[in-house]
Formats: structure tokens, C-alpha cells, sequence
């Protein structure tokens, strides 16, 4: 026979989390922490040759999405961004272009919009270009998947 | 710097777009419920990725979207204390009224200045397009109007300094 008591801790006990079907964050997918990043120094070299479509693309074949640790990705995000505000307005369009023969176009967007998150001088401008033209090229898709990826750039 | 306002509004819209894609979705812990999930946050699966597109450091818009809601919040520039006054006053005005406003938020997410709260049911009643123009609209109303206020509160005190000082 139950007792009765005049205690009502039982009421804060959240009984939901001992649901079967809850959802759980990260099991199924292998994690890969080994992944570092793009290579800093082949994309510092790449930029000073004035090769910055090459840079570009080691940068977001590299990008480390799969990673769990937030230093690898902030430290990608950096290098990503320099990149991409040292390419000139007049280069995008061919940028985009052999960005989306790699099939990188959501890597790109991600990385887009995380630049927007940290405005410096003149950044977000150069950006909102940026983000134009891969819009026109990948379409609201592109935005989409950037939204509802759980590998976050 | 007006040169970036027509992208920066349409990078909003076009993120806006892609943002509003919400469905009914009754709650999954209480039964007959209806939550907007992003206020909520039941479930990190429901709530995706949030997103931000800036003008510059003041200027900007977070779009957090999740299954059934997407809440909206807008920095809008001040550049100097008679703007920052006068966008506080301008927002709580709406704030207070915010039922008339339906969309509007009640209080704005830390470091911005308004929010919007869009639900799968003010998608099914109203356009999603026309949506998002009125938070387009809103973007560049705002900015016109609290300079447009700037320069009357400004013509007010010259004029009222000016009677003033007329007796001496």
C-alpha cells in the first residue's frame, strides 16, 4: 500500500527523458576528429600566387564539418573568410562557377553565412555580394540545406 | 553605404524565404499542445540552424528557424544617443501592441532591438510572400522613420530655443 506523504518532489521529476524514442544528438554518425582543417599554409601560398579560386576551393574541400571540436571549425572559419574577402568583386562569378563544378555549394553558403556572424570593415558588404551570386547559382536549396544540415560549418 | 542596402535586403529576403517553410506540428511532450518550438526548444532535431546576415556591426538580422516557427529579430542602426532614444520609444510603442501587429514578438532577443515570431498558422493564413515583403517593408520604414524624427525633434528644439532666447 502506497504511503501517503506530503511530499511533492515527485512532480519535478521530468519523466519524459526516459522516453524510448528521444531524440539523441550525434550517435549514429561516426565522429572524426581527426579531421584539422584546410591546410593553412597551402592557402597562404596560394593566396600570395594570386590564385584565389584554387585557395578557395582547398579551403571548403577541407572544411572540417564533421568535427565536433569548435576551435578546428573557428580556426577553418578564419582562414575561409580571408579567402573569400581576398578575392575581388570581379572574380566571383568564376569562383562560383568552379565551386559548383566541385559540388561545393553548400560548403560555401555555410561559410557565408557564419561570415555574417562576425562583421569586421567592410567584410559584410563584400560578403552580401558573395551571397548574391551563390544565390543565383544555387537557389533558395542552397539556403535550405544550410538551415537544416546538423554538420554546422 | 547605400550601395549595400538593396543586397543586404534582398539577402534577408531571400534567407526569409528559404527560413519560412513551417508545418503543423503539435507538441511532443504534452498532448493537444501547440508550441512554437523555437521559443520552446524541446528538442535540439526541431530547431535548426540559426542564421545571421549583417550590414555591419549594428545593422543586422538573426533568422532562428525551427519546424513549426521562425522567430525574427532585427538590430536596427543607431548611430548616435537621440537615435538610440527614439528607436527604444519607437519599438515599445509596437511592442505594447503587439496583438495588433499579430506577427510582432513582445520582447526582443537580447542584443537586438525587435522581434518577430511567424508561426505555421500565420502562414496558413496569410500569404508566406507577402510576409516576408512586410518584414522587408518594415526593415526600410524603420530606418526612414526614426531619421525622419530625428530631424523634427532637432527643428523643435531650434525652433524652441529660438523663442527663447528672443528675450534676452
Amino acid at each position: 500500500m502506497a504511503k501517503n506523504t506530503s511530499s511533492s518532489a515527485f512532480r519535478k521529476i521530468d519523466v519524459d527523458q526516459y522516453n524510448e524514442d528521444n531524440f539523441r544528438e550525434g550517435e549514429d554518425d561516426a565522429v572524426d576528429s581527426a579531421a584539422a582543417g584546410p591546410d593553412e599554409n597551402e592557402i597562404t601560398s596560394l593566396l600570395t600566387q594570386g590564385k584565389g579560386v584554387e585557395a578557395l576551393l582547398s579551403a571548403l574541400q577541407n572544411a572540417p564539418l564533421r568535427c565536433k571540436n569548435q576551435h578546428v571549425k573557428d580556426h577553418a572559419l578564419n582562414i575561409t573568410l580571408r579567402v573569400l574577402l581576398s578575392i575581388k568583386s570581379t572574380q566571383i562569378d568564376q569562383a562560383i562557377d568552379s565551386v559548383e563544378q566541385n559540388d561545393l555549394m553548400d560548403v560555401l553558403m555555410k561559410y557565408i553565412y557564419r561570415g555574417f556572424e562576425i562583421p569586421s570593415e567592410g567584410s559584410s558588404g563584400h560578403l552580401l555580394q558573395w551571397h548574391e551570386k551563390a544565390f543565383a547559382k544555387g537557389g533558395v536549396g542552397c539556403i535550405v540545406r544550410v538551415l537544416s544540415d546538423t554538420n554546422r560549418a | 553605404m547605400a550601395a549595400t542596402l538593396k543586397p543586404y535586403l534582398t539577402a534577408v529576403r531571400h534567407s526569409l524565404t528559404a527560413a519560412m517553410c513551417l508545418q503543423d506540428f503539435p507538441s511532443q511532450v504534452v498532448e493537444r499542445h501547440n508550441k512554437p518550438e523555437v521559443e520552446i526548444c524541446s528538442s535540439k532535431e526541431l530547431v535548426l540552424t540559426p542564421i545571421v546576415v549583417s550590414r555591419n556591426e549594428r545593422e543586422k538580422v538573426l533568422i532562428e528557424p525551427s519546424i513549426n516557427s521562425v522567430r525574427v529579430s532585427i538590430a536596427v542602426k543607431q548611430a548616435d544617443e537621440i537615435e538610440r532614444i527614439l528607436c527604444h520609444k519607437f519599438t515599445r510603442f509596437m511592442m505594447r501592441r503587439a496583438e495588433s501587429f499579430i506577427i510582432l514578438r513582445r520582447k526582443p532577443i537580447e542584443g537586438y532591438d525587435i522581434s518577430f515570431l511567424i508561426t505555421n498558422f500565420h502562414t496558413e493564413q496569410m500569404y508566406k510572400h507577402k510576409l516576408v515583403d512586410f518584414v522587408i517593408s518594415f526593415m526600410e520604414e524603420i530606418d526612414k522613420e526614426i531619421s525622419e524624427m530625428k530631424l523634427a525633434v532637432n527643428a523643435r528644439a531650434r525652433t524652441c530655443a529660438e523663442e527663447f532666447l528672443k528675450r534676452f
